[in-house]
């Protein structure tokens, strides 16, 4: 299966590249932009692991909703952030930190059997069941954390009158 | 399965989901004051403790339990997520009491404050959060129950949102929050990759005795760090004593008497099982190529819990500002509740939960205190508290024994539990003596800083007439915003504070009782 | 069906967490951090969609269950962000984190 391990390559690639490219170009409607690229660059991911319910709640969530929230926060602060503030340099500490994160997790790599194994695919029907039944609890958390984010995030943006 | 025997064990957390919903409701419908919402809050925390307390088998309160008896620490029934232990509901209770201690002293914030509805809401949401973490028994579980407090404490920081100080408070706590959050269920991800489950016990017990791979390994140490910002673990504390201070104080009371606790009690969860299940398999730490995880935790989780007390008690003397003395001293006593877990025995953690138990009266009650005292007009600094304790004895005396229970002197209750904590540790043999001793040397170097508020308070002279005449109720200053007076909410709840700190400092039998109990119960099912 | 290695995946994610985390300590405007941020929930989400992908059956669907409630948080957790960078904007004119406080960490 040579084709799809050149696909999960270049969309790998893809992924690293616009990360950092988002959080190193200076101006941040830029950013914007290739933070998009990275969410729908994952969202491939999703559909080459054969998860497609994943892949389209990552198109909706992040590569629709959250990139429209980001933009949207860039636009009302604009006037007060334009492009200077977003571009710094690469601190040496913090680059190493990255460095040594990543090297420590990939050598765990070596627990892993390093040949190709076969991927799993699920219904979305069979997830369902999984998401809202056993594991329906989860939901119901997130649903908390919804309900006490949009109360406090309402209050927060809304306009005193006092 | 009908929906009473389904929803019932569930009371407590139903109860406070409803007093949110209502007090959001009552912001729609234009009823703001401060004390109506806050009557609910008040109603809702009071009545759901006493069915935890009903649920602890308190019998003058047996007709108001709520969950059936076979199914407290029994492992393996109901739910894979949840699970009702003892030590949970103790911790529920814990939980509630600073609650209520908070939205009871809230009741004395100006009445005109329009963001009353949103603060008691956010608060009852955040309790509901930390309800539902004590009854975890899955490692996703926990961690989302943790996001609701956590995400409701955020914006509790920040809704005083005319103060910049609040809301840079609220955005730092964000950032290393979500840092945290990520971390931790990075963590998770990996512990679910290794074994295809999320639930705790299980993923303790399934690597069988010889040991666990790498994968485990580095999967704990996430969750080390990421609840470790939590729990304000030193080397990961420093965003907490600015938010500590930043905050409106009586949202500080709630972050050092509730919600920190949170992160210490998922300590408990998360890592007692795999410490006492590597415990009895095979004793070399690298048996068959793979490593047994409970001595790497317990070593990794002494050394946290000695480092967090020494830097937070040397950084404690060298502060100026009352709020962000008493947040380093909130540091360093999250350090002796982890010796409870380092040692991982059922005394060690009976004596943890006991500090824990302890730590809402004295440091959650103090900050209460500061709040109404700030009110008044008396400054940030320690030493604008001079004569206080002349010029209102009352306040001062109480402000004595907190923080006299805090330095851990006989007769308070913060004397009991280290006395707990420290004895178990001692029991323990072993390298945990040492945990006893730099506790013991802690909380030496500890009284120093107590007592120079003390100094301060009774014996020197106020620089010029801070006081004003008023009576203890009633007041408003210009140096908080929104100004919250000393009135009779407050002082009810600093007066519980005050009896219960003596009450259990001279007969602590029947709390500690309950708490021994529940340890053993959690130790017997968590092995 | 497909094969793919485990390893390609696992470095992916890791380097991703890596970016993450370092966005996390060195950007000062609070858009960039939330992007950090999300880009190293990502990592988290991807890690639990390539277990199940490998794990197969309950445990299997237990990973995607969870991936897709770790959405919805994420998404969540940014809109909270933004109300408090606004809130803050609002009041102070910068959305900057180092003029507001020194991050330490």
């Amino acid at each position: 299966m040579i084709l799809e391990e050149l696909a999960f390559l270049v969309l790998a690639l893809v992924a690293i590249a616009t990360a950092i490219a988002a959080l190193l170009v200076r101006e941040l409607v830029h950013t914007i932009l290739w933070i998009a690229v990275f969410f729908v660059d994952l969202s491939a991911i999703y559909f080459l692991l054969e998860a497609p319910f994943l892949g389209v709640l990552q198109l909706g969530v992040y590569a629709g909703a959250v990139t429209v929230l980001l933009l949207f926060g860039i636009m009302v602060t604009r006037k007060r952030i334009f492009s200077r503030e977003a571009a710094t340099g690469i601190g040496a500490v913090p680059f190493a930190l990255a460095v040594v994160t990543f090297i420590f997790i990939v050598s765990v790599v070596g627990e892993f059997p390093s040949s190709a194994g076969t991927i799993h695919a699920y219904s979305p029907a069979d997830l369902s069941q999984n998401l809202f039944n056993v594991n329906g609890p989860w939901l119901l958390l997130l649903g908390l954390i919804m309900l006490g984010a949009v109360a406090g995030a309402i209050y927060l943006v809304r306009e005193g009158r006092e | 399965m009908d929906l009473g025997s389904f929803a019932g064990p569930f009371l407590p957390e139903i109860l406070l989901l409803a007093g949110t919903l209502f007090i959001f409701l009552l912001d729609v419908v234009g009823v703001r004051s401060t004390e109506r919402v806050g009557a609910v809050a008040v109603a809702v925390t009071g009545l759901a403790l006493l069915f935890v307390i009903a649920d602890l088998g308190f019998a003058p309160l047996a007709f108001l339990a709520t969950i059936p008896a076979g199914q407290i620490d029994a492992a393996g029934t109901g739910s894979a997520l949840y699970a009702f232990t003892s030590l949970g509901l103790i911790f529920q209770a814990v939980f509630l009491l600073a609650t209520f201690l908070v939205s009871l002293a809230s009741l004395s914030r100006p009445s005109q404050d329009r963001g009353a509805p949103i603060f008691f809401g956010l608060l009852v949401l955040a309790t509901l959060g930390m309800l539902l973490v004590a009854i975890a028994s899955d490692l996703v579980f926990l961690l989302l129950a943790i996001e609701v407090t956590s995400l409701a404490t955020y914006l509790l920081v920040g809704y005083t949102r005319k103060d910049p100080r609040s809301l840079e408070a609220a955005m730092k706590m964000y950032v290393i929050g979500a840092l945290s959050t990520t971390l931790s269920f990075f963590g998770a991800s990996l512990l679910y990759g290794a074994y295809g489950t999320t639930n705790l016990a299980a993923i303790a017990h399934v690597g069988g005795a010889g040991g666990v791979p790498v994968l485990v390994l580095l999967g704990y140490g996430f969750l080390i760090v990421g609840l470790a910002f939590k729990a304000t673990l030193v080397p990961f504390h420093a965003w907490a004593v600015d938010v500590y201070d930043g905050a409106p104080t009586d949202v500080t009371a709630f972050l050092a008497g509730g919600s920190k606790k949170v992160g210490i009690f998922a300590f408990f969860l998360v890592f007692l099982a795999p410490i006492l299940f590597v415990r009895t398999g095979t004793g070399s730490p690298f048996a068959n190529g793979a490593i047994a995880l409970g001595p790497i935790l317990q070593i990794t989780l002494g050394v946290l819990a000695v480092l967090t007390m020494t830097v937070g008690n040397i950084l404690a003397l060298l502060q100026k500002e009352m709020k962000r003395m008493l947040a380093y001293s909130s540091i360093s006593q999250a350090g002796y509740m982890l010796i409870g877990i380092a040692v991982g025995t059922a005394p060690a953690l009976a004596g943890a939960t006991l500090q824990i138990f302890a730590h809402v009266f004295m440091k959650g009650a103090a900050f209460l205190l500061v709040a109404g005292v700030t009110a008044w007009g008396i400054g940030p600094l320690i030493d604008d508290y001079r004569g206080l304790g002349t010029r209102r004895p009352v306040v001062g005396v109480a402000f004595a024994l907190m923080l006299l229970s805090l330095a851990g002197v006989p007769l308070t209750i913060g004397f009991v539990s280290k006395f707990v904590l420290f004895s178990a540790a001692v029991q323990a043999q072993g390298y945990f003596v040492w945990l006893a001793v730099a506790g013991l040397l802690n909380s030496a170097l500890s009284v120093f800083y107590y007592a120079r508020v003390l100094r301060v308070m009774f014996f020197e002279e106020p620089a010029a007439e801070k006081f004003p005449a008023g009576a203890i109720v009633g007041g408003s200053g210009p140096s908080e915003l929104p100004a919250g007076g000393f009135g009779y909410g407050r002082a009810a709840a600093i007066a519980i504070a005050v009896i219960a700190i003596v009450a259990v400092g001279i007969y602590p039998q029947p709390v500690l009782g309950a708490i021994q109990a529940a340890a053993q119960h959690f130790v017997a099912v968590g092995a | 069906m497909t094969d793919l290695p485990l390893v390609g995946f696992i470095g992916l994610s890791a380097a991703l967490l890596a970016i993450g985390l370092f966005g996390i300590l060195t950007r000062r405007n609070f858009i960039l951090l939330l992007i950090a941020i999300e880009i190293a929930m990502n990592a988290t989400i991807l890690n639990f969609v390539y277990f199940a992908a490998y794990t197969g059956g309950t445990a299997g669907l237990t990973g995607q269950s969870i991936a897709v409630v770790l959405v919805g948080f994420a998404a969540t957790e940014v809109a909270v962000g933004l109300a408090i960078v606004l809130a803050l904007n609002r009041l102070k004119g910068t959305i900057n984190v180092a003029q507001a406080t020194e991050l330490k960490l």
